[in-house]
């Protein structure tokens, strides 16, 4: 029960976060009537996830362990990416809010519909697929018992509850404020997707170094245990990462995280990026 | 986000969902699938052996903490597959495609360490399933897989002989007539290994027919011709009966010593099938080779087989290179087994005296019909 519960927490986590600074974001900067287009994404993939993962476990046709990483890991990387391009559209739109610009702002937004259905869409959907499989096997067990479903619902269902519990969290903080923090939280997580996503393909062989360990943790943080699974579930840490992984990670966090700070605080002032970089 | 990256996004997903498909095989859910059960301890595989192609391992969690299930390659450390979070009371599936070789299962509880292993082997694919491993990795398997079958004919040799010589030397005429065809079958079955070693064949498997003068004879047809005994031959003395059984004994354990470490070539093997067969040519379908008990039908199906395995070895190499011979073997294997067991009777088969001319003219054109494309194998193989 508990272990199920946790699978679902975590992976409930890491669908759920990305979505959630999203919708803060435009709750915040007075853009509700967008939202819909977010859950447009979601509802998307949760179907296409949930009916391809019917599909591989009851249909004729499964798919190899090596595709099903090669898909997890270039969802990852995509949604990446998809991120990143929200990361600085916020970035640039934070600059001119309040400002009298904010209809073309907001003309910008609006004419970005396929693209933050696809954000909705690719943060839900990279572990999507992965979660289907397991709520259908766990709904295959259901005849023996039906606890292992019942772990992973309420696992989900506690994600999305501390899911809001950040978006209420982070909308009563100040408007300046705000926008850096939910944008640097935002970098920090997709580091950890894509450093998660070069993990897949490494284990896919893919690419190499899966064994070569920059450090392991695992005896004291077990991946299994609540502190794992938040970890995880929030900056997608792994207790054992690769060297590949760390370096993908530092290479992506570092640069991008400065390169948005300095959009953020537009000033040159060198003591702000001093004070960040 | 513009409709070209969308565009290419879809596409790169799509395709490799189309790549990575493969067959579910739910009728294998039943009979085909591996079951794995994992605990907080112990990982038991159902099997530990497969046939190579697609496999699917069934993991059920029975343990209290998630768990992950791996197939890794035979250096321990490439992951063929896995699956992960596994929870408790959660069966899942992994679908894997793997060529014939070594391998080991590992749970994993907790999702920590190096899981809890065991080897595991795939073995030649069932029809029409491909195995993408190159050549050199299916010679490696086919000779040994021969050698593994070397071993263990050779051991069960030495365990009747010894029960053999044990009869005989006691004076137990009954019990050693009946042990003598069954167990020289160990023999006729890898009978090119056996008379390799030019020192111990003669002493062991020589024909009084065939000795020299000078020569000594010993081993399984002095046995014989004394169980056999024809008019006016004097049976040995207890004490000679004894002398022979014990060097038969001895002999053979010093066989078995030396095929231990043996290792073998692919046109060693296809080279001793087509010797398996010139030795039933030979001596078998003459009758020469047992004179006085006339069990040569037992040695007939012992060198049949002994050939049909050095095929079998080798099959995954003709397979896509020459489909046409493996057939013509296939079909000519089965036919002679058909035609040879017509004389079945009992455990064992008439004796050659029983055979009408006929019926052994047919069985030599059968043992040719299968020793023509028998000799084509060799160049096969060796590609």
């Amino acid at each position: 029960m508990i272990g199920n519960y946790l699978i679902g927490l975590r992976e409930g986590l890491e669908a759920v976060l990305i979505v959630v600074l999203l919708v803060a974001y435009l709750n915040k900067s007075g853009r509700k009537h967008l939202l819909p287009r977010i859950w447009a994404g979601i509802s998307c993939a949760v179907l296409v996830s949930l009916g391809f993962g019917a599909l591989l476990t009851f249909g004729p046709k499964g798919l190899t362990f090596e595709a099903q990483e090669m898909i997890g890991g270039s969802l990852s990387i995509v949604a990446v990416g998809l991120v990143t391009w929200m990361i600085f559209w916020m970035a640039s739109a934070a600059k001119t809010l309040g400002s009298d610009l904010k209809t073309r702002v907001d003309r910008v937004a609006d004419s970005s519909t396929l693209g933050l259905v696809l954000v909705g869409a690719f943060a839900v959907g990279r572990e999507g697929l992965e979660t289907a499989l397991f709520l259908w096997a766990a709904a295959r067990a259901t005849g023996e018992t039906w606890q292992p479903l019942l772990g992973a619902f309420l696992g989900i269902l506690t994600a999305i509850f501390l899911g809001t519990l950040l978006n209420r969290g982070v909308l009563k903080i100040s408007l300046s404020k705000f926008f850096t923090i939910t944008g640097a939280l935002l970098v920090i997580v997709a580091g950890g997707v894509l450093a998660y996503g070069v993990h897949d393909l490494q284990e896919a062989g893919f690419l190499p170094g899966l064994h070569n360990l920059a450090f392991d943790v695992s005896h004291i943080i077990a991946p299994g245990g609540v502190m794992g699974t938040l970890l995880k579930g929030i900056f997608n840490f792994s207790p054992a990462t690769t060297w590949l992984e760390a370096i993908v990670w530092v290479a992506y966090v570092l640069p991008v995280m400065f390169l948005y700070l300095r959009k953020v605080f537009s000033s040159p002032a060198a003591t702000v990026r001093n004070e960040n970089a | 986000m513009n409709k070209t990256s969308t565009a290419v996004a879809v596409l790169v997903v799509g395709t490799l969902a189309l790549a990575g498909c493969t067959d579910n095989t739910t009728e294998a859910s039943t009979d085909g699938a591996i079951s794995v059960v994992s605990t907080n301890d112990t990982c038991n595989v159902s099997t530990d052996t497969t046939a190579g192609g697609t496999i699917k391992f069934d993991v059920k969690n029975e343990g209290s903490a998630v768990t992950e299930f791996y197939l890794l390659a035979e250096d321990g450390l490439r992951i063929v597959g896995e699956v992960e979070n596994i929870g408790p009371g959660v069966t899942r599936d992994l679908v894997v495609m793997a060529p014939q070789g070594k391998y080991f299962t590992a749970c994993k509880p907790g999702m920590v360490g190096d899981g809890i292993r065991a080897a595991f082997t795939v073995s030649e694919s069932a029809d029409g399933q491909e195995v993408s491993a190159d050549r050199a990795a299916l010679q490696k398997n086919a000779t040994d897989q021969y050698a593994a079958y070397v071993k263990d004919q050779t051991e069960q040799l030495v365990r009747g002989t010894e029960k053999f010589a044990e009869a005989f030397a006691s004076g137990d005429e009954e019990l050693a007539k009946s042990l003598y065809a069954p167990t020289r079958m160990h023999w006729e079955r890898i009978e090119p290994v056996a008379e390799s070693f030019g020192d111990l064949d003669p002493i062991l498997d020589a024909r009084e027919a065939d000795l020299e003068a000078g020569d000594s004879f010993t081993g399984w047809h002095r046995a014989e011709k004394d169980l056999w005994a024809p008019e006016g031959y004097t049976k040995m003395s207890q004490g000679d009966r004894e002398e022979i059984a014990t060097k038969m004994v001895e002999d053979t354990k010093e066989l078995y010593t030396r095929t231990q470490s043996l290792e073998f070539t692919p046109d060693q093997l296809a080279n001793g099938a087509k010797e398996l067969l010139d030795e039933v040519a030979t001596g078998k379908v003459t009758g020469e080779e047992e004179t006085f008990s006339h069990t040569d039908l037992w040695d007939f199906q012992a060198n049949l087989e002994g050939a049909k395995i050095a095929y079998e070895d080798l099959q995954p190499l003709l397979a896509g290179t020459d489909d046409a011979l493996d057939e013509e073997l296939k079909t000519n294997f089965a036919a002679l087994q058909k035609q040879l067991d017509a004389y079945r009777e009992g455990d064992g088969f008439k004796y050659y005296q029983d055979l009408s001319d006929s019926q052994i003219k047919e069985l030599a054109s059968g043992v040719d019909a299968l020793s023509e494309p028998l000799s084509k194998l060799t160049a096969v193989v060796v590609k």
